[in-house]
């Protein structure tokens, strides 16, 4: 039998409090009394970063566009956004139209493009190419662990009440959070996790050997009875979070806010927004899919200023890849390479990051990476989580961006 | 010899914890046959109608036990109740052609739960479940639910067919062609996505094949299309040029294209890998030695699936002891095999939607690559959501037990007090034996709690909470 303490990686559990050492009936009032404590105590002081992970492969050509070079609109017969529609940035960049609503965060220098981000030998399949931007590995040389779970598993500050890292979301816990022995908790909705009949059960205790299927549902289960119990508190206060939109990134995103200016102590949030897998009729679902992005995130950018809370959080939008140069003949483009990642928050040096790839240079009809997206997660790591990367990212990949300098 | 008295399991406890490496492949997929030490009981007849079904009544268990094990499977398979085969398909075709064109979803999946419930022939229903998540195709995108019917009634035809011919009925299946936008690939710039996906998630899995396999397939596909709800080829779309697909250039039809894919090496493994994740044991990866004679057996079988799951059934592998508890119970599994096991009847459209809420929506699979399976099912929101879907199940109105109340249905089973129901509901429902702490624990939060519930059903969201009920 193997009983173990994981209070850093869960959401709700006092570091203090070892789980199953309290007698039935006792530990909710046990953890009660320390929560407390830690919500009086709470300072507002730590980084924070949001993952937004657009899934199913976003057309970053059609997102920042190179109005200015003539190829463009020649692979885009069909699809190229004319450039009287676009907010031009310069001579040869503008973005999709459906960005507009991200114009103040870039006028005050609060967003930023990392262009042409990707890796070497792209895979095209959105499962292998998701896992290898969660894992930082080729299938070859991987684990079920990425690179938020191995960072959750070396941050060492025992003393805090809430997991490290929480996704927001109804999908499966992606695996860029996964770790063995670590639970980041997984939440469909704040108010989905209102358990609807409490017993006076302490969570049973995991009976078998660690790592095993059976010790896993008993850490689980352990670890969602403490995150309810911790967010009925959260939810008790009143709502702060303000005004979103009232789609499904802005409902995460909403929750997300919640959470952060309730105290509570997360470090990393992780949401999805799933549909950029545009094989047909692109136009209108993805000018939909960005403004959802676009407004959402501007919300909660807006949200986070009013409260004080804008200098503590970034946000890191990236997708498995961007799509084929070329357009199909359904009003669509198929999988792709390289594409731009973005971030949003304060410190960042430029608007633009490195070079748009060339579109007269092309890797098999797919844009070339200029930056391999292993740097920018080390920049982000080392430069706004204060962490150290090579030790997440399994790799030393802080030169893997030559010169990108993405923090001042 | 240690290796078969490990497959015997003499020893239970030890031989669940038993690493895959000390078995030997050859044996575990050979028949498993009672002997005086495992004999061909209740417990493994229920751990059967789990792996093979949703969970067992009791007249099916008791059908199963004088069956016997060389014609369980044929049991389960429907082949011994024709006639009430007859009967339920009648009562099933009314229940669909209400909905079936109405557009709401909820009324289908409605629909299929109740044959799950229902069906005399549950091996049929388990499969086409794995198919559907095989050939994942979601209701949203499609937007029309008279073709996720069609499909779904193509993939129970074919559930125990020929591999072949499945993948060929999939690929004109009106709901994939929209769903993976086939529908409008033409010859000028084919669309890749159901190319793609065939050989990746449907048939050969990913590094099997090459970005060029890719292109070239799309354009065998060009020009198929769907008019009226139908599949139709539209020559004129289709590109008839040069094609060469895995090096061989006498390719040139889509049909020519699918043949190729199918035959090609390294798919009955894939097949037979997915086929064992499914039915036997969640993790580790199988390893290719377990998987060489599962896809032997496939090949030689010229693609036939029936004695392929056969095979995974009988084996010594699945009907030891040592398969107990190596798989998480889906969310569909958990509640049918329940409310199969409690005899519940409840109001089906909420049941469906509240599915939904812990991350198994029938014809709603997430993604092309369907259900992950395994841990995947484990997170705070799903584990918090299946107890509240228990409690939802027991508080709605329209909930019985064997058509009556829960208090008449104890009587029936000769429950009188705490003890004999957590008794009955281990042997019924739980895969692996609770432990003495188990127990206790849950004997006191039934007894210092009431949760608007009377005792019995205290135990039910009890039992809900405890990890061992999500495993199977």
């Amino acid at each position: 039998m193997k009983r173990r303490s994981f209070g850093r990686q869960s959401l709700g559990l006092s570091a203090g409090l070892a789980i199953g050492s309290v007698q039935p009936g006792g530990w909710l009032q046990a953890l009660a009394g320390q929560l407390q404590d830690h919500e009086e105590n709470a300072s507002d002081s730590e980084r924070i970063l949001v993952v937004i992970q657009l899934s199913g492969g976003n057309d970053g050509l059609n997102t920042v566009i190179p109005y200015g070079d003539e190829n463009y609109a020649k692979a885009r017969p069909k699809l190229a956004i004319p450039s009287s529609q676009l907010i031009k940035l310069n001579n040869l960049l503008g973005f999709h139209p459906s960005l507009k609503s991200l114009e103040t965060s870039w006028s005050a220098n609060r967003f930023s493009i990392v262009q042409g981000v990707g890796y070497a030998k792209p895979n095209r399949s959105h499962f292998e190419s998701m896992d290898i931007w969660h894992t930082c590995h080729e299938k070859k040389d991987r684990t079920q662990s990425g690179w938020i779970g191995r960072w959750v598993s070396g941050e060492s500050d025992s003393e805090s009440p809430d997991s490290a890292a929480i996704h927001l979301g109804s999908e499966p816990l992606p695996l860029a959070c996964q770790q063995r022995g670590v639970q980041i908790p997984s939440l469909a909705s704040l108010e989905q996790m209102r358990l609807k009949s409490k017993l006076p059960q302490g969570p049973a205790e995991s009976m078998d050997q660690a790592g095993s299927l059976l010790d896993f549902v008993s850490t689980s289960t352990q670890a969602a009875l403490q995150v309810s119990e911790r967010l009925e508190k959260i939810l008790a206060k009143p709502d702060t979070s303000g005004d979103f939109p009232k789609t499904l990134l802005g409902e995460k995103l909403r929750a997300v806010s919640r959470l952060i200016l309730a105290g509570v102590k997360t470090r990393v949030y992780y949401v999805t927004l799933d549909g950029f897998d545009t094989h047909a009729n692109q136009p209108d679902i993805h000018a939909s899919l960005l403004k959802q992005w676009s407004e959402a995130l501007s919300a909660f950018l807006s949200r986070l200023e009013q409260s004080g809370h804008q200098d503590r959080v970034l946000v890191m939008t990236f997708s498995e890849f961007g799509r084929r140069v070329a357009e199909n003949a359904s009003q669509g483009t198929d999988h792709g390479a390289a594409a731009p990642l973005f971030l949003a928050g304060p410190r960042l040096t430029k608007l633009v990051q490195g070079l748009h790839p060339e579109l007269d240079d092309l890797d098999d009809g797919d844009l070339r990476f200029g930056i391999d997206f292993r740097a920018v997660y080390a920049a982000v790591l080392d430069g706004w989580l204060q962490a150290d990367s090579s030790k997440a990212l399994e790799g030393d990949f802080r030169s893997a961006g030559s010169d990108l300098r993405l923090f001042t | 010899m240690q290796q078969a008295n490990l497959l015997r399991g003499q020893d239970l406890g030890q031989d669940r914890s038993q690493d895959l490496g000390a078995i030997d492949p050859q044996m575990a997929w050979s028949a498993w046959e009672p002997t005086p030490e495992e004999p061909w009981d209740a417990k493994r007849v229920r751990h059967l109608m789990r792996r093979g079904g949703f969970g067992a009544k009791a007249s099916e268990v008791k059908q199963l036990l004088d069956a016997g094990p060389s014609k369980a499977i044929d049991v389960l398979m429907g082949k011994q109740s024709l006639q009430a085969t007859e009967a339920f398909e009648q009562e099933s075709g009314q229940i669909v052609s209400a909905v079936r064109s109405g557009g709401n979803i909820q009324s289908i999946a409605a629909w299929w739960l109740h044959r799950m419930l229902h069906s005399p022939s549950p091996l049929v229903e388990k499969m086409t479940l794995f198919w559907h998540g095989h050939f994942a195709t979601g209701a949203d995108k499609v937007n029309d639910t008279e073709l996720m019917v069609e499909q779904n009634r193509m993939l129970r035809e074919h559930a125990l067919g020929d591999y072949r011919s499945l993948v060929q009925a999939v690929s004109k299946d009106p709901a994939m062609l929209l769903y993976l936008d086939s529908a409008t690939n033409r010859k000028t710039h084919p669309n890749e996505n159901y190319a793609r996906e065939l050989m990746e998630l449907f048939c050969l899995g990913e590094g099997n094949y090459t970005e060029q396999d890719v292109q070239q397939l799309a354009r065998c596909f060009t020009g198929w299309e769907i008019r009226r709800k139908s599949f139709r080829f539209n020559p004129y779309q289709h590109d008839s040029g040069f094609k060469k697909l895995f090096d061989n250039d006498k390719i040139e039809s889509g049909e020519e294209a699918i043949e190729a894919v199918v035959t090609h090496g390294s798919m009955p493994t894939f097949i037979a890998g997915k086929l064992v994740r499914f039915f036997v044991f969640d993790e580790p990866d199988c390893p290719p030695e377990f998987l060489a004679p599962l896809a032997d057996e496939f090949q030689k079988g010229q693609f036939a699936i029936e004695p392929l799951v056969r095979k995974i059934l009988s084996s010594k592998l699945l009907l030891s002891d040592w398969s107990r508890g190596k798989k998480v119970r889906s969310p569909v599994e958990f509640i049918v095999e329940s409310m199969r096991c409690l005899q519940m009847t409840t109001n089906l459209d909420r049941l469906a939607k509240g599915l939904d809420g812990v991350g198994q929506a029938l014809f709603n699979p997430p993604n092309v690559k369907g259900w992950d399976g395994g841990r995947a099912w484990i997170n705070s929101s799903t584990l918090i959501g299946r107890s509240n879907l228990v409690v939802d199940l027991l508080r709605e109105p329209a909930t019985r037990f064997a058509r009556g109340s829960l208090d008449a249905w104890l009587k029936s089973e000769k429950v009188s007090n705490q003890s004999q129901w957590l008794e009955w509901l281990e042997s019924s429902l739980v895969s692996i034996p609770l432990s003495p702490s188990d127990r206790e624990l849950l004997q006191t939060s039934v007894a210092n709690s009431d949760g608007g519930f009377d005792q019995w059903r205290r135990m039910l969201v009890a039992l809900s909470q405890n990890p061992k009920f999500h495993l199977s």
